[in-house]
């Protein structure tokens, strides 16, 4: 690497990085410094900032519904991370051993990534609504009574599947790329030793492409955590009684239909802390067990 | 072990014949190699016979049993491949042991005592613990011979083995090789593209050229009765070099008639049907020299270029528009523009069709030339 300087010229360089440090600063450092800030105030559009100290903390940790939420929250990251990973894994094996149709495969199965989240929550909404839902019908032939708007397991079932099937085509892609790098020497020699086809993938293939796997895990707890909020705001706003209350969603509530701003600010820094953590277990789990060469 | 037939076997891509109708039969017990270019076949010949690929047409026959339609894992063959194939999360002692305990044929105990036994005579004992990324090349491509060793197959496979290993080690390994083959005379079928791996190697050579067979024969035959054009160029480093000459009877003899020399040709099987006609004149560069003085056999040719090889000078001949090399003895006093004078060693003579590039003639006595063979091809 060379030490060189690329610009002679300070005020240059300051001038050229100044777009991404605005931008930053303005939408992304200066909202975090202000939310944390908040958070130590009890905010209200109307009567001004008053000084809490942690008073808003402590609420929340007596808080009974937001303890439910972070639980709620948590299972259902979890679920997301491993019903996703669970059904793309075995969709991408599918489409790594088959020779015809590849493409068409993994267009049909990208294809739901590709709405947007809002578009995706609708057309679920009319899968399975209750009374007008395309499946409903079908599945109620199964002795199951579909009633998810009252009941909340159903619920939380519903919006799991509807965040699965979103997220799934993302995860396909970076298994099916990864698949596609491991060296075709590796798949044959299995087959000369006889090795079976679910073996080759969970011993063969999955400790190969962890590092993706790695990868997929974060993004996907991520998407668990924030990028699911579009879905339940559109087919459960967070009911019945809480049972999809996730964090996100009830942050969202308290800012922006009970304007607490300071309150809500304290929830979205312990939302931050909390996946901050995770993901730092993550990385530190994926050091130990991931193979990246070597 | 087992013996293994291929019968017309061959093998299409797309429209592409990568394989055309190669008819094969190695004996149990053999060290076959198998020798082409780029792009001849030789690799897919031998991915056929690992069951890797499905033949378009053809027979392929392991003992008595058609396993032309047999699922690579029922072959019960092994297979080495030049990148080696480790599984790199791996130990080594996982590798070996990988396929066997997948399989569910053998025993703990079974499994123990055979990755001992190859760990022993691979040399490998100390490295079984690590991972193929803390082996060098050499080693990794051994606990890939271990691999292949402990399932004790009917026959050995290897794509291109020593390839990825440096020069030094590949003259190790190569020798080592030869060494297990004695020592377990398992039938092996080794696909290379360097002819000295395939020549110090085979009990018999292939030569394979555009999907098919050119010739198969022990290393010194192939040498010394090369049966087609291809084969006498491909064999050999420099390769043969090839003269069109006129055959000429003159009184009882025969010679060859180039623009600026006349070679008298030993009788032979053939001559007598090429005369008067043309004919590639084939000479092996080191079946040349330098004469101390021209007489009525030598020629005259222009040095233009000298390449000092320590054991022998190459030079680079021209006369008249023919361009031809030769294995001089070292420190000949020459440099380039000199003329020298020129002989040929008459009894290492070779004759072929112009047009087919079949041998119609061999100076070193026809005699062994119809010898038949222990491999048995047809071409």
């Amino acid at each position: 690497m060379s030490t060189r300087e690329v610009f002679t010229d300070r005020l240059q360089a300051g001038v050229l990085l100044l777009p991404t440090m605005v931008v930053s600063l303005l939408f992304l450092y200066y909202p975090t410094v202000r939310a944390v800030g908040l958070s130590f105030y009890r905010a209200s559009l109307a009567r001004g900032d008053v000084f809490v100290g942690l008073e808003n903390y402590r609420r929340l940790a007596s808080s009974p519904e937001y303890l439910r939420s972070l639980l709620v929250s948590v299972l259902f990251a979890a679920c997301v991370v491993v019903g996703v990973m669970a059904v793309a894994l075995c969709v991408s094996f599918l489409i790594h051993e088959i020779d015809v149709g590849k493409g068409v495969y993994l267009v049909a199965v990208i294809w739901p990534y590709a709405l947007p989240p809002a578009v995706a929550g609708l057309v679920f909404l009319f899968i399975a609504h209750p009374n007008i839902g395309i499946f409903t019908s079908y599945i109620e032939t199964l002795g199951v009574d579909v009633n998810w708007f009252s009941n909340g397991p159903q619920a939380f079932v519903v919006v799991l599947i509807a965040a699965v099937w979103k997220q799934v085509g993302y995860n396909v892609i970076f298994m099916t790329a990864a698949l596609g790098n491991v060296p075709e020497s590796l798949t044959e020699t299995a087959e000369l030793d006889g090795v079976s086809r679910t073996q080759r993938l969970l011993r063969v293939y999955v400790p190969i492409i962890s590092p993706t796997l790695v990868f997929l895990v974060i993004m996907n707890t991520i998407y668990g955590f924030f990028g699911t909020f579009a879905m339940i705001d559109l087919m459960t706003k967070g009911g019945p009684a809480g049972a999809t209350n996730i964090l996100i969603y009830d942050l969202y509530r308290t800012a922006f239909q009970f304007y607490e701003f300071g309150f809500a600010s304290a929830k979205s820094v312990v939302l931050f802390v909390a996946v901050g953590l995770l993901m730092y277990g993550q990385f530190r789990l994926s050091d130990r067990y991931a193979y990246y060469g070597g | 072990m087992t013996d293994l037939t291929l019968q017309g076997v061959r093998k299409e891509f797309d429209g592409v014949v990568a394989v055309k109708n190669i008819d094969l039969h190695i004996p149990d017990g053999a060290f076959v190699t198998v020798v082409g270019p780029s792009g001849c076949g030789k690799s897919t010949t031998l991915r056929l016979i690992a069951g890797l690929e499905q033949a378009t047409d053809g027979m392929i026959q392991m003992g008595t049993q058609d396993v032309t339609g047999v699922e690579p894992k029922d072959r019960d063959v092994a297979m080495v491949f030049q990148n080696y194939a480790l599984y790199p999360h791996m130990t080594a002692r996982r590798n070996i042991t990988f396929g066997m305990k997948a399989a569910g044929d053998f025993s703990d105990e079974e499994i123990e005592r055979q990755v001992a036994e190859a760990a022993a005579v691979l040399d490998i004992d100390d490295l079984l613990d690590r991972k193929p990324g803390e082996l060098s090349g050499g080693e990794r491509q051994r606990v890939a011979l271990g691999r292949a060793l402990v399932r004790d197959p009917e026959v050995f496979l290897m794509d291109e083995p020593l390839s990825n290993l440096d020069a030094k080690l590949r003259i190790k390994m190569r020798a080592e090789l030869a060494k297990l083959h004695s020592e377990f005379g398992t039938t092996t079928i080794y696909v290379t593209h360097d002819q000295t791996e395939a020549l110090t190697l085979g009990d018999r050579v292939v030569v394979m050229n555009d999907g098919r067979i050119q010739q198969v024969d022990s290393p010194q035959r192939l040498y010394d009765f090369p049966k087609t054009r291809f084969v006498a160029e491909f064999i050999g480093d420099p390769a043969m070099n090839m003269l069109p000459v006129d055959i000429a009877r003159n009184g009882t003899d025969y010679e060859a008639v180039g623009p600026t020399f006349r070679i008298t040709l030993p009788e032979g099987d053939g001559l007598e049907a090429a005369a008067g006609g043309q004919a590639i004149l084939g000479i092996r560069p080191e079946s040349l020299s330098v004469a101390d003085s021209a007489d009525r056999s030598s020629f005259t040719a222009e040095v233009t270029v000298t390449e000092p090889l320590g054991d022998s000078l190459l030079l680079e001949c021209r006369t008249g528009d023919q361009e031809f090399k030769l294995h001089a003895e070292p420190r000949t006093a020459v440099k380039p523009g000199d003329q020298v004078a020129l002989t040929v060693d008459a009894e290492r003579l070779h004759l072929f069709d112009s047009q087919t590039g079949n041998a119609i003639y061999h100076a070193a006595a026809a005699q062994s030339l119809e010898e038949t063979d222990t491999v048995d091809s047809t071409i």
